[in-house]
């Protein structure tokens, strides 16, 4: 061929999404359906050119010379140079599922779930849902430097929502877990009921008061505090554009020596990438070693101009172009146990559970939002609160941890950026900041 | 169209009434990185969703891929033997709708030169302060929306969009900006690339906010992202009839300010997709949720107003993986009274860090400020440096005092900048 392209890649993934959503008791929806998408990315002389389709024109086994064509002759916008670094390639092997969730029927499936709803039951209890997911992918990857991939990954979950309401107080408790190990709704009452216990007793908890003070994170606030905080603005093409607040920082100290985070594609949780979306073997980052900044997370074209860091972590959406990301995040553990963490905090409040959060990674503003909380008061949990967040500066924020737990945990969820949204794991061991900046309903 | 009419007849066969919805769309797009052009890209694509009914079990599934048509109706039959039945009352007939396509651009087309002088225009207007381009991007799409239907209905339009979005900083003061329409007539760059650009630029050196109440003004949209959280939700008919929303039971009630009016108006020349009919093929018409801050109606598709027995209220839109109808918005207009928001001094809140985080039951948020400023005489002037904004949203909704006089179209909903009197705001001063 002779088009002056210097690179291409095509991955192609096709699939089914089945869902069923159990809304008080009644089966609203449950069934399948089917997507092929593949995304085509040419190197042209100077940018990037990328073509997407779905359906009938995903159907090919070789890609077709067209296609290089269209997406080349969509680079021919682009007036910039863009180097890419060449990486190792590798595919890791997808761990076996416990149970395949493609082995059961929908009618089973919609017996567990109609069995786990029973579990929600309770008094004051108004709503009750629960919606099941189910996403089976075959990914193909190929490139024009004779790379060639193709794997299997089934993501499945489902999440329960319970809403209670007293005398004109609504409130809500939501679990869910997800995983790629399969089928992981049989015997899940626990989880059902403890959604129920949740909104129920939210009822009761005061509104947080709003201020500074020292606050504990729990395992899954802690680890959207990494994939917040620190995770975002660790990626490599925002540091490239120049809108992270970590750019320039390599080897600095930006935070506490106890802490260190780990960024992990490799790793079989639900953000786990046998190989990323653009070829690259995927292996363990350390982005944050006791409390100098180590790495940033990179796609061959982010670790081509930015260096420091990484390449694998290059993730994109079915037929959609693959950008730097997360994947499996965490904080290491550290030494201190549960109730040294209380203890140590005196008096200030213990956050518990994920609302989700948010970053501006360039102004090094971020957010999150507890599901509920406890007054920390002479070193004991006391008063259940609701609608607790928390925000803060990201270089600031670092220097706070005084405390890292020795009971790491990871929860799954999905990450949006750029109009993409992706799985992934968020993980931590209990935390204890100083100085936090706690939102509540009311101030003093 | 015979793909069309193939699925229609043999759903018949087996199924008491079906549907089919049929897509497709192409799109360009051009992608800043800094200050040039780095990416260009090309998507084509339709897919359909088919929706069969049988003794009262809907049973819905989609495919991009039309050619396997077959599978996907026997996915949806299969699909409407698990669904709980309803005393389902039929899909709509054909009316006499006025197909003509309501936002359609001819001269919008998949010619590259349209996108470069997008982002041309975006550049130009960025350059009224002094910050730089992060990100940007400038995009145009053509598409084409069939939903047919064995009762004889089969309308078909088509729509144009263009969007343009720019990131900008300055030291690390950020500012964000976007717009969408329809019409090139419409569309800013100019003013896009100069908000941006003033954000980050003005933005720097701000001082601390003692914590404290102040009186606010949120931007269109600081204001509908939180309207998103928690007050769009609380009007589905579905999360009425099902425990999830707070309005249950109010209809008739004061739960707005005396001025303030949130209404559905399909057919509001601001709108970026304008559409005779909804997402079931029902045509549409003004509804007025809230009207001079007392609750009048609830949103409604077909499934759930003929499950509780309610008027449907051509709601339905087509959003999600499954592509199944959903209860939605298609223009929701928030009116209040209209003065001059920013004469006296007020926290201005351009946007809001993490408003998704707000409890859509109860309604509560805490949220980080993005581009703060304090406002007086009319204007922005010192940058506040950070600051938490609590409260309770549908409390909001009796606190605004003043609306400003232009609007912004986001998504499906059109708002103003509005004054709210006492709003916690909790700093680091």
């Amino acid at each position: 061929m002779s088009l002056p392209y210097r690179y291409y890649d095509v991955r192609r993934v096709t699939g089914e999404v089945t869902q069923i959503d159990v809304d008080n008791g009644r089966v609203e929806q449950a069934g399948s359906s089917f997507f092929d998408k593949a995304v085509i990315r040419v190197l042209g002389e100077k940018g990037w050119g990328i073509l997407s389709v779905s359906g009938e024109e995903a159907e090919f086994e070789t890609l077709p010379e067209s296609f290089i064509q269209e997406a080349y002759d969509a680079s021919q916008v682009t007036n910039v140079h863009i180097p890419i670094q060449e990486t190792p390639s590798h595919l890791h092997v997808v761990p076996a599922m416990k149970e395949n969730p493609a082995d059961v029927s929908l009618d089973e499936k919609v017996t567990i779930l109609l069995d786990m709803y029973k579990a929600t039951n309770g008094q004051d209890i108004v709503s009750r849902r629960i919606n099941y997911i189910e996403k089976d992918e075959t990914v193909s990857f190929s490139d024009c430097l004779g790379h060639a991939y193709t794997y299997h990954l089934c993501r499945c979950g489902f999440s329960v929502l319970a809403v209670a309401s007293r005398a004109g107080v609504v409130q809500m408790g939501y679990e869910r877990d997800h995983t790629i190990s399969g089928l992981n709704i049989r015997h899940r009452q626990d989880l059902a009921r403890e959604a129920t216990e949740r909104a129920q007793k939210l009822l009761d908890a005061k509104p947080a008061k709003g201020g500074v003070m020292r606050a504990v994170l729990d395992p899954e606030l802690a680890g959207v505090f990494a994939h917040e905080a620190v995770g975002h603005a660790s990626e490599g093409d925002l540091v490239k554009e120049g809108s992270s607040i970590l750019k320039g920082k390599i080897n600095e100290q930006i935070g506490s020596t106890l802490l260190t985070i780990v960024d992990d594609p490799s790793l079989p949780q639900f953000g786990f990438c046998p190989v990323d979306d653009e070829g690259t073997e995927t292996k363990r980052t350390e982005i944050i070693k006791n409390g100098i900044l180590s790495a940033y997370l990179h796609s061959k074209e982010t670790l081509a101009s930015v260096g420091d860091g990484v390449a694998g972590h290059c993730r994109g959406m079915p037929g959609v172009e693959p950008i730097v990301r997360m994947s499996n995040t965490f904080i290491e553990n550290g030494d201190s146990t549960y109730d040294e963490i209380i203890s140590e905090c005196r008096s200030g409040i213990l956050l518990k559970g994920s609302r989700g959060g948010q970053v501006d990674p360039g102004r090094g503003m971020f957010q999150f939002n507890a599901e509920y909380g406890f007054l920390i008061e002479n070193g004991e949990c006391t008063t259940m609160v609701r609608d607790v967040s928390l925000s803060g500066e990201i270089l600031q924020t670092l220097h706070t941890i005084s405390l890292i737990g020795n009971d790491l945990a990871l929860h799954p969820g999905y990450c949006g950026k750029g109009g993409q949204t992706v799985p992934v794991t968020d993980g931590a061991p209990h935390l204890l900041l100083d100085n936090a900046v706690v939102g509540g309903c009311e101030i003093d | 169209m015979r793909l069309i009419e193939d699925i229609l007849r043999a759903a018949k066969q087996v199924a008491d009434e079906a549907e089919v919805f049929y897509a497709q769309s192409e799109s360009i797009a051009a992608d800043l990185k800094r200050d040039r052009i780095a990416i260009g890209s090309k998507s084509k694509g339709s897919g359909i969703i088919i929706r069969i009914i049988k003794d009262g079990r809907i049973g819905v599934s989609c495919t991009d891929n039309p050619k396997t048509w077959k599978n996907c109706l026997d996915a949806a039959c299969a699909s409407a033997r698990f669904s709980d039945p309803l005393p389902w009352k039929g899909l709509p007939g054909p009316e006499k709708i006025d197909q003509k396509p309501l936002a359609f651009d001819k001269r919008i087309t998949t010619d590259p030169a349209l996108v470069i002088d997008l982002i041309n225009r975006l550049k130009t207007g960025a350059e009224a302060y002094a910050a730089d381009i992060t990100s940007g991007s400038a995009s145009v799409a053509i598409s084409e929306h069939t939903i047919a239907n064995s009762n004889g209905l089969y309308y078909s339009t088509t729509g144009t969009q263009v969007h343009v979005s720019l990131e900008m900083i300055a030291g690390q003061s950020t500012g964000y900006e976007s717009d969408t329409a329809w019409n090139l007539d419409i569309i800013d760059p100019e003013k896009t690339g100069k908000e941006a650009a003033f954000f980050a630029a003005n933005g720097q050196g701000g001082e601390e906010i003692e914590t404290g109440m102040y009186d606010v003004v949120l931007s269109p949209m600081a204001i509908s992202q939180l309207l998103d959280a928690a007050v769009i939700p609380a009007l589905s008919g579905r999360n009425v009839h099902t425990g999830r929303s707070v309005f249950a039971g109010k209809i008739g009630e004061h739960i707005a300010g005396d001025t303030i009016s949130l209404i559905d108006d399909p057919m509001d020349s601001r709108g970026v997709a304008n559409c005779a009919w909804d997402g079931e093929g029902m045509p549409v018409r003004k509804i007025p949720f809230i009207e001079n801050g007392i609750l009048r109606s609830f949103a409604y598709d077909l499934r759930t107003a003929y499950r509780y027995g309610e008027n449907p209220t051509a709601s339905a839109v087509r959003t999600g993986q499954s592509g199944a109808p959903a209860i939605g918005n298609h223009n929701l207009i928030l009116k209040g009274p209209e003065s001059d928001i920013l004469s006296e001094k007020a926290v201005y809140v351009h946007d809001l860090i993490g408003a998704h985080t707000a409890n859509p039951m109860s309604g509560d948020f805490s949220v980080e400020l993005s581009s703060p400023f304090f406002a007086y005489d009319g204007e922005l002037h010192e940058p506040i440096r950070t600051g938490m904004i609590s409260g309770n949203i549908f409390d909001i909704l009796h606190k605004i005092q003043g609306c400003s006089t232009d609007t912004r179209t986001l998504g499906s909903t059109i708002v103003p900048s509005v004054r709210l009197s006492g709003i916690s705001v909790i700093g680091r001063g």
